[in-house]
Parts: structure tokens; sequence; C-alpha cells
């Protein structure tokens, strides 16, 4: 800003012009942060919601919102976990007010939801070997499901999306140690109904001797 | 324990964590186990492709300078 300005040409270029190639940079550099991150807002959309429309408007809101307040997104910090954080509020205060009183589980909304939306997108291949190889992808989604929402939460930021435990804290809003262990017990929990599965097809789930 | 299955213990953490899985038994399988609930989350819980109109209207948000050029959609 201070210092002296050499060329006069530059200086009187439209507005517009030098307004829109700052908006270019900001574009380029949103792409390359931030769109990268479309699939995984999207999943975690549809883990809020549990509804492909919500989740794309929630994701649509979140860029919107994201794009707008993008300068004040602090640069080497991790941009996935920013839009997260962005896509959570957003939730919360759009979807959250009006929805279903929070840790009921509706298992045939998971199994239709489920079902719906495979056989459109789902393109996994399978390629497991262990001997939870027969639990269906749906059943480890209910089981994750049935778990009260701050664990099924941090487990979700954690397995999935691979943030790191001072990130959770951050976006869950807790300290450390709580993740820690919500971390711990959720994934007790989890491995209990999972267990309940496993035996369902025959398997020992005992450690061998 | 937690710590230990996600990678964020400290170096030296991580070494007395080892240390004593190596003298309780009821740990290691503790610990064998949790891992394996992480690995069965991240394998079998399906990422879905976002749909391709949301990838698009994406794209346009931020696509305006560079694609297309900038005589449109500057103004707000």
């Amino acid at each position: 800003m201070d210092k002296p300005d050499t060329s006069h040409s530059v200086k009187t270029r439209t507005k517009k012009e030098s307004l829109s190639r700052e908006e270019r940079q900001k574009q380029l550099e949103f792409q390359k942060e931030a769109v990268v991150h479309l699939n995984s807002l999207y999943n975690y959309a549809l883990h809020l919601t549990m509804n492909p429309n919500d989740a794309e408007d929630l994701v649509q809101e979140t860029y919107l919102k994201a794009y707008r307040f993008f300068n004040s997104f602090e640069r080497g910090t991790n941009c996935k976990a920013w839009l997260f954080k962005i896509l959570k509020n957003n939730y919360i205060n759009r979807f959250r007010k009006n929805s279903k009183e929070p840790g009921k589980v509706d298992y045939d909304l998971i199994k239709d939801f489920y079902h719906s939306i495979k056989d459109v997108q789902n393109d996994t291949s399978e390629a497991e070997s262990d001997y939870f190889h027969s639990l269906l992808h749906e059943e480890v989604y209910q089981a994750l499901h049935s778990l009260p929402e701050e664990f099924r939460e941090v487990i979700q930021l954690c397995d999935i999306d691979g943030f790191t435990y001072e990130e959770i804290a951050n976006m869950v809003e807790s300290p450390i140690g709580t993740v820690r262990s919500r971390l711990y017990r959720g994934r007790k929990l989890l491995r209990e109904q999972l267990e309940g599965y496993a035996k369902k097809y025959g398997f020992n789930t005992e450690k061998d001797q | 324990m937690s710590a230990a299955v996600d990678c964020e213990l400290s170096i030296k953490e991580e070494k007395g964590f080892l240390q004593h899985l190596s003298e309780c038994k009821e740990c290691k399988n503790e610990f064998e186990e949790a891992k394996k609930t992480k690995m069965i989350i991240k394998e079998k819980i399906v990422q879905f492709k976002a749909p391709q109109t949301l990838i698009n209207s994406i794209m346009e948000l931020t696509s305006i300078g560079t694609i297309e050029h900038e005589d449109t959609l500057l103004f707000e």
C-alpha cells in the first residue's frame, strides 16, 4: 500500500479488471484448497442428514459460505477441517431445529436410505479377507448410527475422514481428552454391535487360544 | 488406548505403551480389537460420490473467471 506507484498505466486500469484478477486468484486457490474436498463433505453431509437432497443443499450452502469467507481461512491450516466445521454449523442451524429427537435411530430409514443410494452410486471394490468379511456395509453403517451421536461423530471424523485429535477437538468444541475417551467408548460399543452381527453369521469372535 | 490406535502418541508414550503391551495380554487384545474396529469402519463405510449436479454447481461457483471469461457473472 505504501509503496510508490511506479507505473501509471497500471493504475489507470479499470477497477473491474484488477478486481477480476484478484477474484480469479481467489477462485483458483479456492478450487485447489477447498473444492477438492467435495466428496468428503458430501459424505459428511449424508451422515448428518441421512437424505441426499438435504446433503446436497448443505454442501452447496457450505461452499457458498466458505467462498464468501475464504479470506478468513487461516492459510496453512487444514482446509478440510475448516469446511467441515462450517458444514456442521450450517447443519445445526438449518436442520437440527426441526429434526426428531437426537439419539433415536430409525433403522428402516437407514436401510431405505442406504439401499436407495447404494444402487446408484456405490462403486467400492470388494477386497476384504478378515473374518468380518461377510459384514455388510449396511450393517456397519447401522452399527455406527446406533451409537449416541457424540460417539458416532468422533469416530466418523477420526476413522473415515482422518482428522487429528486436535482438529476433531476443535470441530466438536471439546477438549482432546474428551475426544479420546469418546473414541474409546464409542469403539467399544461399536465392537459389541459388530460382534453381534459376526456371531449371526456363525463366526467365532473370540480370539484363538 | 485410543491415542495408540490413532497414532497420536508421542514417541516416548508409544514406547511405554508397547512396553506395557508386551507384558499385558489383556491390553494387547484390547488394542488389537480396537485397531480392527477402526479398520472395519474405514473399509466398510462406503464413500459415495457426490452427484454430478452438485459438482457442477460448485464448480460454477468457483470457475467464473477461469473457465468462462471475465465478462459474465462477475457482478454482485
